[in-house]
């Protein structure tokens, strides 16, 4: 059975770009205009992946992104435009995975889903336990680091940070739940301990700290581990 | 003083008693009373001309040590000495007046050309009132308020002021004319209220408390001033009228410009588009497959360029509309250099850029997207007009951090270091298609964070493009363990 996946997009003709490149990958598209007519479609069924527009006539689908994700663990892939930063921000911060910035390829699409089915969703997950890409593994059970075969010391603050990224590896992980997790919910506010943890780990994971293959950057929103 | 002008007149006379006539001691008293009643106020002089004639009379006029006066002859001597006094001391005093009227005058003429001066230097609405202010302190005995109209049509007066001062100065502004003593308006007052201005051209009101209805010379004066102060107050309002008006049509002309840039930048790469796509639609069964797959490319590739000028012209209007700053946090540079790199990297498979980072770089306080922006401009630019290596450069040095971005391409021409950061100009030696708007961009953000961008020669070929970026005073507090 073919996956299902339900895209929320008000305009025409993004629309059905993506319905005929995602219909063409196998994949079985539904479509909806609006928020109230996507929460019709979702009470129906769950799809297995859901990508959503932002800037909908209807809302901003904050409150959507938190309902679904509290009863499922379908990947949920958000799309803005580039002045939409701090909506998109709050979207991944409700539970959604990962991002798409306007205008996109198909190709970027394609790869993100792809990304995103791999790693299914963040609630219902069974728990990563081991981060292997390259020559950098990383057991969580351990807590044992190793790059290319040898053991990387990292202070407890690090490994927790690394930890929090390798859970949702492949995923965009904001400075926000990244701040709140390490150190706790009243650091929210705190970006430069990650500016400074981040540099530090990289300095010792990264075989070139200044172009990192990683830990990757996401400007402006948060850090993503590199995934397979 | 008519005592001892009195006393010296019978000393003197006491002084030549029997040598000289009683006609010349007479004359000493003539003497007294003139120059009393060229001296002295109306009351004294009288006093003193009564009482010469009484101390002639008892110690001169025979029978002396008496009153009584024994001849006609000395009678009309008295009469004529009071006579004298009087007369004189009227021409004295009408002279000192005049001479007094005179200074007067002439001071408030010097007033009005000292205000005059004054007031051609004045470029401030402010500097009019506090200079007026002070003209009508020293020109009158006041006290004086000057009150200068807001925007908003109310009067700027001072927080303790009268409700009937107030009424006054809306009153002579409504009427634009004088109120007060002696102008036929509101003669019941005892101040006078003077506009600031004309007709539907108003600036603000005069009050000048405490003034007499007869005093004219003064009323005309005040009205001098006040108009001399309406004039500079319309003047200054002309020039601000004047400025606003030759920088609306400078803006409206840099816009002019800058749509034709972006226009043009926008036309050539949809011109591609529209050709490849319609070719397509045309002509798919007639191209062969490697042509299909050009046109494909093409249109992908300039739909990319486009999307690439949209988004800088987009921030470029927004960063310099926005009145206010851009959103800051602590930011590492190596941070943005890794994500401008992994994502220009795409554009760069011989890897052609080679990174340098100086160890420990400080963190900064900046907007990472912005700074991304600039950075990923000035490789793609890089990229584009350079076929060599390049070297991006970040290090720190007294107390900026400077990221440089050094190409090996044909060389800038150094009349043209200014003016490539500006919107609408574009160095097309090299035949390419400019970068548009993404110098300016570049340039704007850079400014937007409180450094610099500039280009120069590099050593054996090639450009530096150079942002500098000023470093916070201080780093903030580590983070817990």
């Amino acid at each position: 059975m073919s996956l299902r996946i339900l895209v929320v997009e008000d305009d025409r003709e993004i629309r059905s770009m993506m319905q005929s490149a995602l219909s063409v990958e196998g994949f079985e598209v539904q479509t909806a205009v609006s928020l109230s007519e996507a929460r019709a479609l979702l009470t129906h069924a769950m799809p297995d992946v859901l990508v959503l527009d932002l800037g909908l006539p209807d809302g901003d689908g904050v409150e959507l992104v938190q309902h679904v994700r509290k009863r499922h663990a379908l990947p949920i892939l958000i799309v803005s435009a580039r002045h939409q930063e701090a909506q998109k921000i709050q979207m991944l911060d409700a539970g959604a995975d990962d991002y798409l910035v306007k205008p996109f390829s198909v190709a970027e699409l394609l790869a993100r889903i792809r990304v995103a089915l791999r790693h299914r969703g963040t609630t219902l997950e069974p728990a990563v336990v081991l981060h292997v890409l390259d020559d950098l593994k990383i057991d969580l059970t351990t807590r044992v680091v190793q790059r290319a075969g040898e053991t990387v010391h990292l202070t407890p603050t690090e490994f927790n940070l690394l930890a929090r990224l390798a859970r949702s590896a492949g995923r965009v992980v904001t400075h926000r739940q990244l701040l709140a997790d390490v150190w706790g919910p009243e650091f929210t506010d705190h970006t430069h301990y990650l500016r400074l943890y981040m540099g530090q780990l990289r300095a010792k994971i990264e075989r070139d700290p200044a172009e990192p293959r990683h830990l990757l950057t996401e400007t402006g929103v948060g850090y993503r581990l590199a995934a397979v | 003083m008519v005592v001892l002008l009195l006393a010296l007149a019978t000393g003197g006379g006491f002084a030549l008693d029997h040598h000289v006539a009683l006609t010349s001691q007479a004359m000493l008293y003539v003497l007294t009373v003139v120059i009393a009643a060229y001296r002295l106020p109306f009351l004294p002089s009288v006093v003193c001309a009564l009482g010469s004639v009484t101390a002639f009379n008892f110690f001169f006029v025979p029978p002396r040590w008496t009153l009584a006066v024994d001849s006609q002859e000395h009678l009309i001597a008295l009469f004529t000495m009071l006579v004298v006094a009087l007369v004189i001391h009227h021409l004295s005093a009408s002279l000192r007046k005049e001479t007094e009227q005179a200074r007067l005058y002439a001071g408030r003429a010097q007033q009005l050309q000292e205000l005059a001066t004054e007031l051609a230097n004045a470029s401030v609405a402010a500097d009019v009132a506090a200079l007026g202010k002070k003209t009508l302190d020293t020109g009158f005995a006041g006290p004086c308020l000057l009150a200068t109209k807001l925007p908003d049509g109310r009067l700027d007066l001072p927080a303790d002021f009268d409700a009937s001062v107030h009424d006054g100065m809306e009153a002579c502004m409504r009427e634009a004319a004088v109120l007060g003593p002696g102008t036929g308006r509101w003669p019941g007052l005892n101040a006078w209220y003077l506009p600031l201005g004309s007709q539907g051209q108003m600036h603000g009101a005069v009050c000048i408390q405490n003034v007499a209805a007869a005093d004219t010379s003064g009323r005309e004066h005040a009205q001098a001033l006040c108009a001399l102060l309406a004039q500079t107050f319309w003047r200054l309002k002309m020039s601000a009228a004047m400025l606003a008006a030759q920088a609306e049509t400078h803006r409206q002309q840099v816009q002019g410009t800058f749509l034709a840039a972006i226009s043009h930048d926008l036309r050539t790469p949809l011109a591609a588009l529209l050709g490849a796509a319609s070719s397509l639609q045309t002509q798919r069964d007639k191209l062969p497959e490697a042509d299909q797959v050009r046109l494909l490319e093409s249109i992908v590739n300039e739909a990319g360029y486009l999307s690439n000028v949209t988004e800088n012209t987009l921030q470029l209007v927004q960063l310099t509309n926005t009145a206010q700053g851009i959103r800051r946090s602590w930011e590492s540079m190596e941070e943005i250099v890794g994500a401008v790199l992994a994502r220009t990297r795409l554009r760069d498979p011989l890897r052609r850029i080679q990174s340098r980072l100086a160890k420990d770089l400080p963190l900064i306080q900046a907007d990472p997207v912005l700074l991304a922006q600039l950075i990923g401009n000035l490789l793609d630019n890089a990229l584009k007009y350079s076929t060599d290596g390049i070297d991006l450069v970040v290090d720190v040095a007294a107390s900026t951090m400077q990221v440089s971005i050094k190409d090996r391409g044909v060389d800038i021409p150094e009349a043209m270091y200014q003016t490539i950061f500006e919107p609408y100009s574009r160095n097309d030696q090299s035949g390419q298609r400019g970068a548009g708007l993404g110098l300016a961009l570049c340039r704007a953000i850079a400014t937007a964070h409180g450094g610099t961008l500039s280009v120069r020669r590099r050593s054996r070929g090639g450009n530096v493009f150079c942002l500098s970026l000023p470093l916070p005073a201080e780093q903030p507090s580590g983070a817990p363990l």
